[in-house]
């Protein structure tokens, strides 16, 4: 009786029905998106950001080794003071490797370009590195081993996925030809275009180079012309050598433990706090890591990068709580408006049922359950359309190829939207509801 | 013999305004059928809603079958009308997007548990098997009425309270109610109900007449008729 009671009544009062399955629908559709951006997006988001430059730079551990005597400077001529090229590949081998969005190496010397004095760069342009394959397995130092598995194919980094936001007029030059990416402001000095041949002089010794993009960075970059690595080491006679690497790395904010643990150094922490901060990609953590695959490397943080990444995330979020918030009151209040209208006209219909006998447990469930089921058809149309509109979002502002959603998260999001909705719809008809409890059956039916 | 209806004194006063009704007292034994008669604002209605539990009188007191119907709280007043009472009233009242048998099935659902079998034995009973899954809009006044009686009996009530059941009604069709009031009463139940015509009004064991408020004495309708 009480489901054809239901059923009747939602089907009479249609317009009625739909109206409050939109309202709620709307407030649950930015729920559902808010949800899928906070767990989804923000991620996509974050590697975004990151394609912003680089957050980490690796230089030789053993630069600091210069020793000064009587105003001569000796660096220590062990060839320690460069990094290994071929060591590079191992970047993508760490715990946090998936959080290594790109990396580029460089090295770099004054040259003399068409006469003028300017800083040449070897670095990758857009170099397919294959990954080392095998097992790995990381030990903690309280004995637990954890398998990783190996990573198959290959994997695209170097400068021009380090430097997204580069303006680069022509092309990046490939990596199997001897073409060069000049900054701005020098092609402009020097009046080189695209397909320009420049001459690069190196101690004493000259080669021709092709001019094949010009690149505006905002930057030193644009007094700077690049050349591939392999071409920089020829002509520096520095043959598999690079002076430093910059990193674009995922990081979690630092919280009390990553202070703690670059305040007394990692391996001073007790041995399950260790394993908790290896496990959690701090910047620390990573660069930590890094030092651990590559040797004789130093990490160093450029932490201001990923700190203004996350206050940008936190606002983003606050933002969208706001909206998210400012929506479920309106439908609040739409429900309630629609409510009030609603059983105003029943009243009679509701003196009746008191006259019949109705207590107001009976009338209680009576439109909670009505309310409950339209909120939960508002929640549902509304997941989907939060779903539409997350996709949407990420497609369009942060121009992602759509949302890999993860389904354990898809999970989560379904029950909390059918909650926010069933809430809002409950919390908007009980006033209204409670209101229309009190008629007195006599007043309603009363006359006609 | 305990009275099935017990009023002493009973005083509605409309916001200190109107005096519905006036210290009113009556007596109603099990088994019979009063009607309830007066000009239009005598306090008729007042006084049937006051013995339903749908209304407090300002002061005095109302006995039904042994409770006292005053003291009970809001959510025993609603027990009582399922279980004590039934209703009809003139502007028959049904749930327009329930049929004729889920309407008598709401009132059981209220009261325990919706048993269609039973319902529909009770539409049968008011003569209404063919129209048992027809609309509200698409039944006659009479037959509206007739659900009502139905709806009223689903329960098994102490008493049938009615207010005016015929007064929206053809010839017709109050024929049709009437006798199906006399059934009920030659089956033993307590009746009360409220007509403004005298013609109804002598079908019943006894006539209460209402006068702003106050009952006139009152005299058998048998002695009525023989006049
Ligand atoms: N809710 C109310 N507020 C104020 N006055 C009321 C109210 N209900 C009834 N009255 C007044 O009380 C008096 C008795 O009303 P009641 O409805 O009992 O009359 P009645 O005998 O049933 O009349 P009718 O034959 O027209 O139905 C009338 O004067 C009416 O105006
Ligand atoms: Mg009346």
């Amino acid at each position: 009786m009480l489901g054809c009671l239901l059923a009747k009544s939602l089907w009479r009062g249609k317009a009625r029905t739909v109206l409050v399955v939109l309202s709620v629908a709307t407030a649950s559709t930015l729920v559902s998106a808010f949800l899928n951006i906070a767990f989804t997006v923000s991620e996509e988001m974050a590697k975004e950001l990151r394609s912003f430059g680089a957050n980490i730079l690796l230089v030789p551990k053993s630069e600091p080794l210069e020793i000064a005597i009587g105003g001569l400077r000796f660096v220590s001529p062990e060839e320690s003071a460069y990094l290994e090229e071929g060591e590079l590949p191992r970047l993508r081998t760490i715990f946090w490797r998936h959080n290594i969005v790109a990396f580029a190496p460089f090295l770099s010397q004054m040259v003399e370009v068409e006469g003028e004095q300017a800083l040449l760069v070897g670095t990758w342009f857009d170099r397919e590195i294959p990954i080392p394959e095998g097992k790995r397995f990381f030990a903690f130092a309280n004995g637990s081993r954890r398998e990783v598995a190996p990573d198959k194919g290959t994997f695209h980094t170097g400068l021009k996925n380090l430097s997204r936001w580069w303006q680069v007029e022509g092309q990046w030059p490939r990596e199997d030809e001897d073409g060069v990416l000049i900054g701005n402001e020098l092609a402009r000095r020097l009046k080189v275009g695209i397909n320009d041949r420049i001459r690069v002089a190196v101690e004493g010794k000259s080669v021709f180079l092709s001019v094949r993009g010009i690149a505006r960075t905002g930057g030193d970059e644009e007094k700077q012309i690049f050349v591939h690595l392999k071409l920089a080491q020829e002509l520096f006679k520095l043959p598999g050598k690079m002076e430093r690497v910059q990193v674009s790395a995922l990081v979690t904010p630092d919280n009390a433990l990553a202070a703690r643990a670059s305040r007394i150094g990692p391996a001073n922490l007790p041995p399950e706090e260790y394993e908790t901060w290896y496990c959690t990609p701090y910047l620390g953590s990573v660069i930590y890591q890094i030092e651990e695959a590559i040797p004789n490397t130093k990490g160093k943080a450029i932490r201001q990068v990923s700190e203004a990444e996350g206050a940008f995330l936190g606002k983003m979020r606050l933002t969208f709580i706001l909206v998210v918030a400012v929506a479920v009151l309106v439908a609040l209040l739409a429900v309630m408006a629609t409510m009030v209208t609603a059983l105003f006209e029943r009243r009679q219909e509701i003196g009746l049922m008191k006259a019949l006998g109705a207590d107001a447990k009976q009338l209680g469930l009576l439109f909670l359950l009505e309310a409950g089921l339209t909120g939960m058809g508002g929640g549902i149309v509304g997941y989907f359309g939060g779903l539409a509109l997350a996709q949407l979002l990420s497609v369009r502002t942060f121009s992602l190829g759509g949302l890999g959603f993860s389904l354990s998260l898809q999970a989560a999001i379904l029950p909390i939207t059918l909650l926010a909705a069933v809430s809002v719809a409950l919390l908007g008809s009980f006033f209204p509801a409670k209101e229309a409890m009190r008629l007195e059956p006599v007043k309603t039916l009363r006359g006609n | 013999m305990e009275p099935l209806i017990l009023l002493e004194e009973l005083t509605k006063n409309y916001d200190g305004k109107v005096l519905a009704l006036d210290r009113v007292s009556l007596q109603v034994y099990p088994g019979e059928w009063v009607a309830v008669m007066g000009a239009s604002g005598s306090g008729k209605s007042t006084l049937l809603n006051m013995i339903a539990a749908l209304d407090r009188p300002t002061s005095g007191s109302v006995w039904v079958n042994g409770e006292d119907v005053l003291s009970l709280s809001e959510e025993e007043r609603a027990r009582f009308r399922r279980e004590k009472v039934g209703l009809i009233f003139q502007h028959f009242y049904l749930i327009p997007y329930l049929t004729a048998l889920e309407n008598v099935m709401l009132a059981q659902y209220f009261h325990s548990m919706a048993d269609r079998e039973e319902a529909a034995q009770a539409v049968h009973e008011v003569g209404l098997e063919q129209r048992m899954s027809h609309y509200p809009s698409e039944l006659s006044g009479g037959e509206q009425q007739r659900v009502c009686i139905a709806r009223a009996l689903i329960n098994q009530p102490k008493i049938l309270l009615a207010d005016e059941p015929t007064g929206n009604l053809d010839a017709e069709n109050e024929e049709i109610v009437i006798a199906i009031f006399r059934r009920l009463h030659r089956a033993g139940l307590t009746l009360l109900f409220v007509t403004h015509d005298p013609q109804i009004g002598t079908q019943a064991d006894r006539i209460v007449e209402l006068e702003h408020g106050r009952i006139l004495p009152t005299f058998p309708a048998k002695a009525l008729r023989s006049i």
